[in-house]
């Protein structure tokens, strides 16, 4: 409570008693706590005191001038509002106080309503000063947050090889340590690959902000797509025992986009389908076309995601802990992707997930609807 | 000597939990390992380590603080309170950047900090003395 006392809080310098007088009872009236001072030097030891959120100072007055007092007080804290009384309201005199700082002035004589109106605006601009600077200093935080978060994930990789590697060198020909050997060299292998894909998703995630891999808008059918990348899984799916059903077979899904961009769209989901399924699971796509909308789902059998990891799936850089250190661990970074691509084409991705029984990935892009979209282009071209 | 003092390493990345533990059983050290904050506070309890490595970041980005924090001030790990803490992460970051508060930095500081990878005769010498302690006599 007392926070807002002291954010309210106006103080008035001024030699005239009749305007100290009533500055105060106009104020006061409004409802802030008011304080008053006769001079530049008393007035700057009552603002380095009172903190107030507001000051109006006579610009005219024996002793430090207005203009210095204007300085000193900014010097004492940059966010207080301060609106300069004068009687000779020339432009000239106006203009130098708001050069110096002022945020705006009040000719002598003025009406009370005039005084509460120039304040209440003066502290609403504060008000927004303030607040905007908080996000800035919110925005500043996360951003010092990702990066470090960003650095830990490309280092980590990196400690592991390093240390593995160190210890191949310092451990020498033992029995034990030639045992192991092979295992650690392996290690090294595999976070080596796992470094790498994440710099390669890293940038791809990058390319999409930049909007320059987006960038492309042709006829897309999505059938073709999801048929070839299935394609090029079959072996990786035959391998952890998961087979591949596409029920779009037959027809086509026309969208408007980037064909490079969806198959990495369609990659991500589909492989994560695979990585997270069960043996002897399966993997279905199908899809549909409603209300201008192409509508695919990628379903899974697999081991689904636990509810309290659901709104930060498509977060850069979570991974869901599954406790499984057999399988490879996926680079955090395939889902933003995804997330980041749908909405880079005006569409949106959901998911729906039961823990052990499976999730379902559903993507939303506008579809391409051919003749409207031919008569905006010849539109266009007359 | 060294074969009876153990060594709790919490750290959810495997392979460096793995290379310590190479580098510590060679030194003659037992290492215990927990994959997470939750199993290391388990682990410490269950078997009385008198040294813990502790990772910073492990599933959320302050975990290693935590568990140091859990370990330094609540009642139910009293007893560990004295088990010296070597606290390692990748990044560059000193307690007393995370905590710029004088008297925050004393609450939670770990009694070292080290930075991965490891730089190892520099960590086999932090462990010696700080297992110097703690160690069974």
């Amino acid at each position: 409570m007392g926070e807002i006392e002291e954010q309210d809080c106006i103080v008035v310098i001024d030699d005239d008693y009749a305007m100290r007088l009533s500055c105060r009872q106009t104020l006061s009236k409004s409802g802030y706590p008011v304080e008053v001072f006769e001079d530049g030097a008393q007035g700057l030891e009552g603002v380095a005191r009172l903190k107030p959120a507001l000051v109006l100072v006579d610009l005219k007055m024996p002793g430090l001038s207005g203009m210095e007092v204007i300085a000193r007080i900014h010097e004492i804290d940059p966010n207080i509002v301060i609106v300069v009384i004068t009687g000779y309201a020339t432009i000239h005199t106006a203009v130098d106080a708001m050069k110096a700082g002022a945020y705006d002035f009040l000719p002598k004589p003025f009406k009370p309503d005039e005084l509460r109106l120039i304040v209440r605006r003066g502290l609403e601009r504060r008000r927004l000063h303030l607040e905007s600077r908080q996000a800035e200093i919110e925005r500043e935080l996360l951003k010092r947050r990702f990066v470090t978060f960003v650095s830990h994930q490309l280092k980590s990789p990196l400690a592991a090889i390093h240390q593995y590697l160190d210890i191949l060198k310092r451990l020498g020909d033992t029995e034990e340590t030639r045992a192991r050997q092979g295992e650690w060299l392996d290690r090294c292998l595999v976070r080596s690959r796992e470094l790498q894909q994440i710099i390669n998703d890293w940038l791809t995630l990058a390319s999409v902000e930049g909007e320059t891999f987006s960038r492309q808008r042709v006829e897309v059918d999505l059938n073709e797509v999801v048929s070839g990348i299935l394609k090029a899984y079959e072996k990786t799916a035959e391998e952890s025992g998961v087979s591949l059903h596409n029920e779009l077979l037959g027809n086509a899904y026309l969208v408007r986009g980037d064909r490079n961009c969806l198959s990495v769209l369609f990659d991500n989901l589909i492989i994560n389908a695979i990585k997270y399924n069960k043996p002897s699971g399966c993997v279905t796509v199908s899809g549909m076309e409603r209300e201008g909308e192409v509508v695919i789902e990628i379903k899974d059998t697999g081991i689904g995601i636990p509810d309290k990891y659901r709104e930060f799936l498509f977060d850069e850089f979570f991974r869901v802990k599954n406790g499984d250190p057999g399988k490879t661990a996926g680079t955090g970074l395939g889902l933003p992707i995804c997330k980041r691509i749908v909405s880079e084409l005006g569409g949106s991705i959901e998911v729906e997930s039961t823990e052990n029984i499976g999730s379902v990935f559903r993507v939303r892009l506008p579809a391409f609807s051919g003749d409207k979209e031919a008569r905006e282009h010849s539109g266009e071209a007359e | 000597m060294a074969s009876q003092i153990k060594i709790l390493v919490i750290d959810d990345d495997v392979d460096f939990r793995e290379s310590v533990k190479a580098i510590l059983e060679a030194e003659g050290y037992i290492v215990l390992e927990a994959a997470s904050g939750r199993e290391g506070l388990e682990q410490l309890v269950e078997h009385r380590p008198h040294l813990i490595i502790l990772d910073v970041m492990m599933e959320t980005l302050e975990e290693g603080y935590g568990v140091n924090q859990a370990i330094k001030f609540q009642d139910a790990y009293a007893d560990y309170r004295q088990v010296p803490i070597v606290m390692v992460s990748s990044i560059m970051e000193t307690p007393f950047e995370r905590y710029p508060r004088a008297e925050e930095v004393e609450m939670i500081r770990p009694d070292v900090y080290v930075t991965k990878p490891l730089d190892v005769p520099r960590f086999l010498e932090i462990v010696k003395k700080a297992v110097e302690k703690t160690k069974p006599s």
